[in-house]
């Protein structure tokens, strides 16, 4: 790709003195790369800058995933010579209702996470692309700051916040409620860690945002406002039509990593009460704790599901909101 | 241009021999050694415990470590947490220590996977003949020793406050013997930010610190005794679920607990009046709140029908074990020789720092204890000596996965989201499931 503007140049060259360039051609020993076909060679350059990563993904990616699914066949022991067992394992795991309950909870997670964060990130963008460039540096940096503290620091805040005596409580209290056990009701404990999450991810969500509002011309908002049209009618007409990569963008990778959520309900909640917040990273992880050989090769399997099913769900959300073009591209 | 494609075919090269290297395998440390004729390297994992165990282990590795040539012991503390997952990436990589710590309940899983050296020829007899009879069997496997013990801890106590009890016009000196007494306990000592009592409330916690309260129960555990099927829909279980939701849902105990089952803090700092805890918690509570010590009493916990020869507990404790693959079994047989089956003196400094929290396996030690006006003079020892170590039981061989599916009918019943009938339906099916899908029928140790 990097050499293609180069040769249509050296073309013009030879078209302009073709006896010169015959005579190099006859002097000049055929070289390998020219028995190349000419559409390789003319991306060689672009194929050898990707062979590192392809090689390095090959190792550390692609193989490790081929020999995953290739040992997922096996029971493994590391003392003893593992034992073929075929599909048994995917057999296990799929007639297991905790997988399934694990999947429930980290979907039901990722819808309270996900919409709320884009529609937060997308009111928030919308305020700061019209704010002054100092006003707007500030604003940033400071959305931008729970996105730099570690999610272990965040859970342990949120578990003293939703202390009986935390500030959860006392802000209910204000209005006569409670005080709620929060991380240890059913009902309240998946929405009481999805609200760390929020806050974790919409900083970044919302930068990215406010980067694809100042992408669109402002011509656009110009006309709008000329005929008239208020904020929701931009935001409606001209912003999210937009804005249809970055909100996909954002939906898939929130959706995909927000059910791989981990960190959170292991250091609040441990997946409790009664496996109210076991995500699916979570049951993989505490599957893996007995030594038994059952234990090593249940987790590896259940773990190559979760890769298809988060794998599935995201190819669904490409073919439903199809990735386009923007208008002014 | 041609240039510039060498160093790019250069810059290649460079980061596939970093990636390659990168994937060059460990060879290990796992019975490495110091060189030729260098001494025999063995590593060491501990998990980690209370801080004082920790101390105590690194005095005596470094004193073994001085006191010979032959043998070098790396000591290496993993957190319990992770332990599992460190020690499967080590054994994986072929670098899992040479000798660790392991519970009582691991041992027979680990023979049945090959995991562990029989130690009965890398041991002299007199360390096993040491050993108190109730305790042998807990380290063997078909007559072969696979480990040696340590210690034993009872899994539940009763601790209690006994100003906060004559304050609610009880009499401390006649403990609660009945679930039922203890219930009327908890309601009268809950006042005010104070609870009645805490004793285990989450899935992961109960899944063994209700085996003792399990057999109490029902004189079993809710599988059959050749793991052959799911026994959990006993009705006789009935008023073990009964006795945890009465006290999660009447608010007796922490509703939001901030710490696990075997931390005793809450008690500690004045948050509840009465504890459900180990025997440990008397080492905790001696060491970091040594003002309770003067009105803390401990009783055996109460037994369903009142009957104090019923089990309360299970015998928990700590092993230590050389790995099958070890290169250096017999020096690693010999360093835990020194460390747990040699002089009496080292296992009764253990017991000392302990505060006499936790019990000894072998009989030299407790001679060695016996002219020690500490341990004899001890208020606590006695009574969990003579009345909880005394009935209680083996911890469970069985894959934590059974424990943990009853442990999660009592938490679902706890807090409501089941009733009895369908938790226990719900724990006898995944129950039953592990029996099939780990192929447990037969497989449950004798004796």
């Amino acid at each position: 790709m990097i050499d293609t503007p180069a040769q249509p140049t050296a073309q013009a060259g030879a078209a302009t003195d073709p006896g010169r360039t015959s005579r190099r051609r006859r002097r000049r020993p055929t070289k390998i790369t020219e028995q190349v076909p000419r559409h390789l060679r003319a991306h060689l350059t672009a194929y050898l800058m990707i062979t590192p990563m392809v090689v390095l993904l090959g190792i550390f990616v692609i193989w490790p995933l081929v020999y995953a699914f290739y040992l997922s066949f096996f029971e493994m022991s590391f003392y003893k010579d593992a034992e073929f067992v075929g599909f048994d394992f995917y057999k296990y795991v799929l007639t297991d209702p905790e997988f399934y309950e694990s999947l429930l909870v980290g979907l039901k997670l990722a819808l309270m996470v996900v919409p709320t964060i884009l529609v937060l990130a997308l009111l928030l963008a919308s305020f700061l692309a019209t704010l002054s460039k100092r006003m707007a540096a500030f604003m940033k940096t400071t959305v931008y700051v729970p996105a730099v503290v570690s999610s272990v620091v965040a859970a342990i805040i949120f578990v003293f916040i939703y202390q009986d005596e935390g500030f959860a409580n006392w802000f209910i209290g204000l209005f006569g409620q409670g005080p709620l056990a929060w991380l240890n009701t059913a009902s309240t404990a998946l929405p009481a860690v999805a609200v760390p999450a929020i806050w974790l991810g919409f900083g970044v969500s919302t930068l990215i945002m406010l980067a694809g509002i100042l992408d669109i011309p402002e011509s656009y908002f110009e006309s709008a406002r000329l005929d008239g049209a208020n904020f929701w009618q931009r935001t409606r007409y001209i912003t999210i039509p937009s804005l249809r990569n970055v909100i996909l963008f954002l939906l898939v990778s929130g959706l995909t990593l927000t059910i791989q959520e981990f960190q959170l309900p292991l250091v609040m909640t441990n997946g409790g009460p009664v496996n109210a917040t076991n995500t699916p990273n979570l049951y993989i992880f505490n599957s893996f704790r007995d030594a038994t050989p059952y234990a090593t090769s249940y987790s590896l399997t259940a773990a190559l599901l979760l890769f298809l099913v988060i794998g599935t769900i995201s190819l669904v959300i490409f073919r439903v909101v199809s990735s386009e073009k923007s208008s002014d591209a | 241009m041609r240039q510039r494609r060498l160093r790019i075919v250069a810059a290649t090269a460079v980061a596939a021999l970093i990636a390659l290297a990168g994937c060059s395998s460990n060879n290990g440390n796992s019975g490495g050694s110091g060189g030729s004729g260098g001494p025999a390297e063995i590593t060491f994992w501990q998990s980690q415990f209370e801080p004082y165990q920790q101390k105590w282990f690194k005095t005596y590795v470094d004193k073994f470590n001085a006191s010979q040539t032959d043998v070098k012991v790396k000591y290496q503390v993993v957190p319990g947490d992770t332990w599992q997952q460190k020690l499967k990436a080590a054994q994986a990589a072929g670098t899992q220590p040479d000798v660790a710590t392991t519970n009582y309940g691991g041992i027979p899983a680990g023979v049945a996977n090959g995991q562990f050296a029989e130690l009965d020829k890398l041991l002299p007899g007199k360390a096993w003949s040491d050993i108190k009879s109730n305790v042998g069997g807990f380290v063997q496997v078909d007559g072969k020793h696979y480990a040696y013990p340590m210690l034993v801890e009872p899994s539940t106590v009763l601790y209690y406050r006994t100003d906060l009890v004559k304050a609610a016009g009880l009499d401390p000196n006649a403990p609660p013997k009945t679930w039922d007494e203890l219930l009327t306990w908890a309601e009268k000592l809950t006042k005010g930010k104070v609870k009645g009592m805490s004793i285990a409330s989450v899935a992961t916690d109960l899944g063994w610190s209700s085996w003792g309260l399990q057999y109490n129960a029902c004189g079993h555990l809710p599988i059959n005794d050749d793991w052959s099927a799911a026994n959990a829909k006993d009705p006789c279980y009935t008023k073990l679920f009964e006795f945890y939701q009465t006290l999660f849902q009447k608010g007796w105990i922490p509703q939001q607990p901030k710490v696990g089952y075997p931390d005793a803090t809450p008690y500690g700092q004045g948050q509840v009046a009465m504890m459900a805890n180990g025997s440990w918690a008397v080492g905790q509570l001696k060491q970091t709140f040594p003002a309770m010590i003067k009105n803390t009493a401990v009783a055996p916990f109460p037994s369903v029908d009142g009957d104090p020869s019923k089990p309360t507990a299970t015998l928990g404790g700590w092993t230590l074990t050389v790995d099958a693959k070890s290169k250096h079994k017999e020096a690693a047989a010999k360093f835990i020789e020194y460390l747990l089956a040699g002089d009496p003196a080292i296992m009764a400094d253990f017991f000392r720092q302990s505060g006499f929290s936790k019990y000894t396996v072998r009989t030299s030690v407790d001679q060695a204890l016996a002219g020690d006006p500490a341990a004899t003079a001890d208020p606590f020892m006695k009574i969990i000596s003579d009345k909880v170590v005394a009935t209680g039981k083996a911890e469970p061989a069985y894959p934590f996965d059974i424990s943990l599916a009853f442990a999660t009918a009592i938490e679902s019943v706890m807090k409501g989201k089941s009733d009895i009938p369908t938790a226990t339906q719900k724990a006898s099916d995944a129950i039953d499931r592990v029996i099939k899908q780990q192929r447990l029928k037969g497989t449950a140790p004798k004796g």
